[in-house]
């Protein structure tokens, strides 16, 4: 007998709306305990996959397991060990903040007084006193995520959860996607931004109009990690295309760009350096430039 | 001078974006009251053809107080448009204030509530542009019907003279509702509070109306419903009356205008009250969510629905003596004594109340609607939530919020009257009419939610097929698809078990396909 130890499984899945085909093919397996950034830009597909992750969708082709069981079918038995982020929260308008997570948490066959739902409002400075059409975007999502944080549980599946909320609330949010991580919590984390999962992500999948383009650990996905640098230098240009680590120069009279992997930054460093650099700015690659990546790696 | 172009830079822009946005929802609305004005016109004539038989027609029109009440009474009996339009007069003249308020709210507090008006309102458009947009758009919608109303019966044959004031009227009345709407919207900071608010102000001048045409005539003066008899149309016109409906939309305008300026974009004058902190413990399922949805509306339909039948109660007695005279007494006879014409009343009064509560029911299924529209339900069901359990919830508030409304609308019917389980009696009769439209609304959900907003469209359809359907004498077939017609005339006819068993039993089927439907259909 085949031991599940895959949270998620995804295979060929394939999703319509109509004609167009949302889903094509996706892959995607996030095993127990690990944290998954799952990457796309808007649109790729990502939503999608999540709401028939949940069972909100029906797939139109391929498998999918979550916990070993049908999303379709067993979706309430999936729900009860898990706790979901949608990237855009909708709460009741004439429901209190306070009274909406409470449901929520009850919802989930818990009890609120039991959970840590008074020191999540505090972390997030959160009033659960005003009425939910009063909460701008970011407040409505601490309303989620206070619920989906406050109790332990299997699964959490977050979709962009970290929208709205300023640099210090995603600070909080962080803290708290470390402290699950710690409890063995497995995470699905989907963002458009590389950067945002690469703190905690242990693998990532990277998806493209509904289809897989690269998935592996950050290791193994080092490419991913290759840093754009720019540089203006004073002195006589050194040739940097031997240099280890470092690919796709290009010059421009006194600039010069190249991308370059971590293990190979210290040598660019020194070569600018002796250059004289004058200014020096160093950017992680977009989605886009990694897709650009993938494809050619891929000859796609 | 600068001040006011300045605020309302940009009002044609959107109003033409305002009419694009109600491409469909306007002229529908307009095309459904025109074709009933003109059915009406052009079915009264043949169906009376002599003078006497006229009189005759509304005399017994007047001789019936439930049909005063709904309709108020024909002044000059002998006047063909005036019979004509009895219904259009004060009954059909709602559903042209409410055009009015439907697309003023549409564009000003719903706006506000979805955050689109700040976004409009951080381009380069004035402050005022867009409520000066949405009341141009009411008062062209307006304009509009009391023109085409009035051209109708030109063409059906009515007197020039009277189809002009009678179409200047709906007119007068579409502008009302618009200063109502514009009003209302500034109370409240929730759009459906709002649309709570207008809708009470437009039931109540007209039940003050109907209380009016009925016993304390001076009422009917007050309130612009009363206008629309008053003016006399037909003969010797009353056309001054017609200046009272701009002066007292104006009225409401400027004073909505003038609240409007002192307020925050997004807020109310009526402050926003803070919440428990923590949820109640009953507050745990879909089940308790809905009704914890419903909770303030039920309690407002249940005083409005239950003041109304306390109000209509109370004629029925009196009925007897009001119509006491020689003229009457043949027809009062005719329809089984005094005894029987107040059975009959019961029943007019309960039928017209059902199909208000029905709104009730449609009005919870769409909000359904709308919260899988905007996501809650998808985080609903992300919980440990079943499907089953969000649709049952759905179809407990619509179906049991208007059972619950027929219990309290007969319960004071009888209040009011001084005795007697007739009106219960009557009042639930009407209930399995209500469900299967009630039914139906939630398949039409369970399909898509989007079209869940047919709901409305189906119980107008039934409503249409009532009022007009017997006059263009349709096919019975035809008159039967609106589950209304079946519902024994109790308690003016013996009560009949097959139709309530047919109609319930149809409930059932229909609400078992609905299910097999949201069970198997994509959420969101």
């Amino acid at each position: 007998m085949e031991v599940v130890s895959n949270a998620i499984e995804v295979h060929d899945l394939v999703k319509l709306f109509g004609r167009a085909r949302a889903l094509d093919g996706l892959e995607l397996s996030v095993s127990a305990g690990e944290v998954h950034g799952f990457l796309g830009p808007n649109g790729a597909g990502k939503s999608t996959t999540i709401r028939v992750l949940l069972g909100l969708l029906r797939a139109d082709g391929g498998t999918t397991t979550v916990f070993g069981l049908d999303p379709w079918r067993d979706a309430t038995a999936i729900h009860r060990r898990l706790a979901y982020v949608p990237g855009d929260v909708s709460v009741w308008p004439n429901l209190s903040g306070g009274e909406t997570i409470d449901l929520l948490l009850r919802m989930r066959d818990l009890d609120p007084r039991a959970t840590r739902r008074d020191e999540l409002l505090q972390r997030f400075e959160f009033d659960p006193t005003k009425k939910g059409r009063a909460y701008s975007k970011g407040n409505r999502q601490k309303v989620a995520l206070v619920a989906a944080f406050a109790a332990p549980t299997d699964l959490l599946v977050l979709d962009e959860p970290t929208s709205g909320l300023d640099p210090l609330m995603e600070q909080v949010f962080n803290e708290c996607l470390a402290e699950r991580k710690a409890e063995g919590t497995t995470v699905l984390l989907s963002s458009h931004i590389l950067s945002e999962v690469e703190r905690l992500a242990d693998r990532v999948t990277i998806i493209r109009r509904g289809r897989t383009v690269e998935s592996g650990t950050l290791t193994e996905l080092r490419h991913l990690r290759r840093n754009r640098v720019r540089a203006e230098v004073s002195g006589p240009l050194p040739d940097l295309t031997d240099l280890a680590g470092v690919h796709d120069v290009e010059v421009d009279g006194r600039v010069v760009s190249a991308s370059v992997d971590p293990v190979g930054l210290p040598l660019l460093l020194k070569a600018l350096d002796a250059a004289g650099v004058v200014s020096l700015t160093s950017a992680p690659p977009t989605l886009e430039e990694l897709f650009l990546d993938a494809y050619r790696s891929t000859g796609g | 001078m600068r001040g006011v172009t300045d605020r309302l830079r940009g009002t044609g822009l959107l109003l033409r974006f305002a009419l694009r946005r109600d491409r469909v929802l306007v002229p529908v609305w307009v095309l459904l009251l025109t074709a009933t004005v003109v059915a009406s016109a052009a079915a009264t004539g043949p169906l009376y053809a002599t003078a006497g038989e006229r009189v005759a027609a509304a005399e017994a029109l007047n001789a019936s107080p439930a049909i005063v009440a709904l309709y108020g009474p024909i002044l000059d009996t002998t006047s063909l448009g005036e019979l004509s339009m009895t219904k259009m007069t004060v009954l059909y003249a709602v559903f042209v204030a409410f055009m009015s308020v439907v697309v003023v709210r549409r564009h000003t507090r719903v706006e506000e509530e979805t955050g689109r008006a700040e976004l409009v309102g951080a381009t380069a458009v004035g402050a005022d542009a867009p409520v000066a947009a949405a009341l141009l758009e009411a008062a062209l919608a307006s304009l509009l019907v009391g023109t085409l109303a009035a051209v109708g019966n030109i063409a059906c044959g009515l007197p020039a003279m009277g189809s002009v004031l009678f179409g200047a009227s709906w007119a007068g009345i579409g502008h009302v509702g618009a200063g109502i709407a514009v009003l209302s919207a500034q109370l409240s900071s929730s759009a459906r509070t709002v649309g709570f608010i207008a809708s009470a102000v437009v039931g109540v001048l007209y039940v003050l109306r109907a209380i009016g045409d009925t016993s304390a005539s001076w009422l009917s003066w007050l309130t612009p419903f009363g206008w629309g008899t008053q003016l006399s149309a037909w003969s010797e016109p009353r056309a001054w009356l017609l200046v009272g409906y701009p002066v007292l939309a104006l009225v409401l305008t400027a004073a909505g205008l003038a609240l409007r300026r002192r307020r925050d974009l997004g807020a109310g004058v009526l402050p926003d009250r803070p919440g428990p902190a923590r949820g109640a413990p009953r507050l745990g399922d879909a089940l308790a969510l809905v009704w914890r949805q419903q909770r303030t509306g039920l309690a407002g339909w249940t005083v409005g629905i239950g003041a109304i039948g306390i109000a209509m109660g109370s004629i029925v007695p009196g009925i007897g003596d009001l119509l006491d005279t020689d003229r009457t007494r043949p027809i009062i006879e005719a329809m089984g004594g005094v005894g029987g014409l107040q059975d009959s009343l019961v029943f007019a009064l309960a039928s017209v109340v059902a199909v208000v509560i029905t709104c009730f029911g449609i009005g919870a299924v769409t909000r359904a609607a709308g919260d899988e529209h905007d996501g809650r339900t998808e985080t609903v069901l992300a919980t440990a939530t079943s499907r089953a359990a969000v649709l049952v919830a759905v179809a407990s508030a619509a179906l049991l919020g208007s059972t619950w409304l027929l219990l309290v609308s007969g319960a004071a019917t009888a209040v009011g009257r001084g005795d007697g389980v007739g009106a219960v009696g009557a009042a639930l009769v009407q209930a399995p009419a209500v469900w299967v439209v009630l039914a139906v609304a939630l398949l039409l959900l369970s399909v898509r939610s989007r079209w869940a907003v047919a709901g409305w469209a189906v119980l107008a359809a039934c409503v249409t097929l009532g009022q007009v359907g017997a006059g263009l004498e349709l096919p019975d077939w035809v008159l039967g698809l609106s589950p209304f017609h079946h519902v024994p005339k109790y308690p003016a006819e013996a009560f009949a078990w097959t139709p309530e068993l047919l109609m319930t039993a149809l409930t059932a089927l229909v609400l078992g396909v609905a299910w097999t439907r949201y069970r198997s259909r994509d959420i969101g």
